[in-house]
């Protein structure tokens, strides 16, 4: 029976018969409605299994195909899971239906949606596996999609030099976490997630320990643009086509996140690894804040910005504590809002006007209001102003580094907050600054893409005013993830 | 005595394969990705016989996985290779520096 709710994952398939039959037989948008209807499908499945864990908080929901947990590759689900995997695909329905009105002119749409539904599966697979065996066939079906998508106008050569760098990096990335992953099979003779920590966790740090703990870190840490590994970061967001862009900074990188998380706290006990990720935030936000302010090109200084709320969420996961944990999954769910409104409105402004260079965009907000108006409380959520979902999130995660007493991170982490308003404020006062010439007759944009703007706008005051519903899943996550492991284990076994 | 001796070739295989990602022909950097992957396939399935007497199907099923990804991998690198080739006539990774890097 709960079989029945993981048919989401064939979507990709659906989408690219649809994309075929639509262009053989001429019949307008069938692939588009099709990839909007499966997106929502992925949506409501999602839910429904989360209303099939709603009975127990503590309930794991196990699905397998042919062998049982040890032996087979499983999927594994517990709060965190869910709560990542809705993150996911809520964002991936409004990325599939801005989609619709933003790629209208372009061709190639049906690999367009297939590669595109199948990232979401792929991250949603990510976050459901419950072994190395599926967490790698997953990553790599979420790397390889976006690899494709970043490169995809490919009649522009900056496309292709973007996702040719971010190919190399993230693919000897997934091959190092390859090679880590075979010597933790050696040490632990399995790859089931919850055996690994019965044999692992605990034991003494010796050299093998540390190799695959360097290992994951840095294959990780690629995908999700720990600092000094972040270099495909900034070209590879600005050069994709927009909705990729809020999907790519929105949500493939807190997959990285997640995968991290949920490997390290398998692996490894929090004192082992707390001071490494402190550091490695500390150096994230700063550098990152830093560069965000030098640049003139919107989408870059975005994905600028993307690094260093990787920064801060680093920080909860630094603490290794309930509370930590529980910022961290909070800043992910609002950043995949906040990050994808942004990469989205200032797509739109980029559909109408064709330039992304700040200096030209002059006043362009008088003429788009709308847009503009969502891509403020974006900016302002990002900055963490109270009344956005940012506040809350950012309020959560510092306090959790003062709970551990990390008192240089938590000065680092308000200075840099501050100091990243620098550059949204300078963004914001140039877009309502007097307009010039240039942009005199230009238009506001499709009213799809700017009700899906206002729509996202509009949960980000909401959830920063009522962040109850949001808190309430964060908690039980990362509860699962600390407290929940022992039951993990049994759940699986028995 | 073969112990050590595996391990040398994982060890060895691992590093050869880092090294040629540093190369600038974009085609040596692939092969070297591959490189970094089959020495994680060889440890995969050194380790997979050294538990005990029987040979454990995991490693050996997930080393079959991994080999069908790999191929994946290689057919994206090298048509993103053929992109490349068109845009920039050359395949040195340093001549590709419009963005800023």
């Amino acid at each position: 029976m709960v079989n029945m709710y993981f048919f989401f994952m064939f979507s990709p398939f659906i989408v690219a018969i649809a994309g075929l039959l639509g262009e053989r037989l001429r019949v307008r948008k069938l692939r588009e409605i099709t990839a909007v209807l499966t997106s929502l499908f992925s949506l409501t499945s999602i839910y429904m299994i989360y209303l099939a864990m709603e009975s127990n908080p503590n309930k794991i929901l196990i699905a397998y195909l042919h062998a049982l947990a040890p032996l087979g590759a499983v999927f594994e689900i517990d709060r965190l899971s869910i709560f990542m995997a809705f993150s996911a695909v809520l964002l991936g329905f409004f990325t599939t239906l801005y989609s619709y009105s933003y790629m209208e002119h372009d061709t190639r749409l049906t690999e367009y949606y297939t590669l595109l539904s199948a990232m979401i599966v792929g991250m949603v697979g990510v976050a459901f596996s419950g072994d190395f065996f599926t967490l790698f066939i997953f990553w790599e079906l979420m790397g390889l999609t976006s690899y494709v998508l970043v490169a995809f106008r490919k009649d522009r050569p900056e496309p292709i030099e973007a996702g040719l760098k971010y190919f190399v990096m993230g693919a000897l990335g997934s091959t190092i976490i390859f090679f880590g992953m075979a010597f933790l099979y050696g040490m632990a003779g399995t790859v089931n997630f919850a055996q690994i920590s019965t044999v692992i966790r605990g034991q003494p740090i010796n050299v093998w320990l540390i190799l695959v703990f360097t290992t994951f870190l840095v294959g990780f840490g690629i995908k999700t643009a720990i600092v000094p590994l972040h270099t495909w970061l900034p070209d590879a967001h600005p050069e994709a086509p927009s909705p990729i862009s809020a999907m790519l900074s929105g949500m493939l990188i807190e997959t990285g996140l997640y995968a991290l998380t949920r490997v390290l706290f398998i692996t490894f006990e929090p004192s082992v690894f707390q001071s490494t990720i402190a550091i490695l935030s500390a150096l994230t936000m700063t550098f990152a804040n830093i560069l965000a302010i030098l640049q003139n090109d919107i989408k870059r200084m975005l994905a600028y910005s993307s690094i260093s709320q990787i920064g801060y969420m680093l920080m909860g996961l630094s603490s290794g504590t309930v509370y930590g944990i529980l910022g961290m999954l909070l800043h992910v769910f609002n950043h995949s809002l906040m990050k994808g409104l942004a990469f989205l409105s200032s797509g739109s402004i980029v559909h109408m006007t064709g330039t992304r260079d700040i200096n030209r965009l002059k006043g362009v907000g008088r003429m788009m209001p709308y847009t503009t108006l969502s891509l403020f409380i974006a900016f302002l959520g990002l900055g963490g102003v109270p009344s956005t979902n940012g506040f809350v999130s950012k309020f959560i995660l510092f306090g959790s580094s003062a709970e551990v007493g990390n008192w240089w991170l938590l000065i680092l982490g308000v200075l840099n907050s501050a100091f990243s308003m620098g550059y949204y404020l300078r963004y914001m006062k140039t877009l309502i600054s007097e307009p010039s010439d240039e942009v005199k007759n230009v238009k506001e944009a499709p009213k799809l893409m700017v009700l899906i703007s206002l729509i996202m706008a509009a949960l980000i005051i909401l959830l920063g005013i009522w962040p109850e519903p949001v808190l309430i899943n964060a908690e039980r996550a990362s509860n699962a993830l600390i407290n929940g492991l022992k039951i993990y284990v049994q759940e699986v076994f028995s | 005595m073969e112990d050590l001796a595996i391990y040398v070739l994982i060890f060895s295989l691992f590093s050869i394969g880092v090294y040629c990602t540093t190369k600038k022909n974009f085609i040596k950097i692939l092969l070297g990705i591959e490189i970094v992957l089959n020495s994680g396939n060889l440890a995969f399935i050194y380790f997979s016989s050294a538990h005990s007497g029987l040979i454990d199907p995991l490693g050996q099923s997930l080393v079959f996985m991994s080999i069908i990804l790999g191929g994946s991998v290689v057919a994206v690198g090298l048509s993103m290779a053929v992109n490349a080739y068109k845009h920039y006539k050359t395949l040195d990774v340093r001549k590709l520096r419009r963005l800023k890097w």
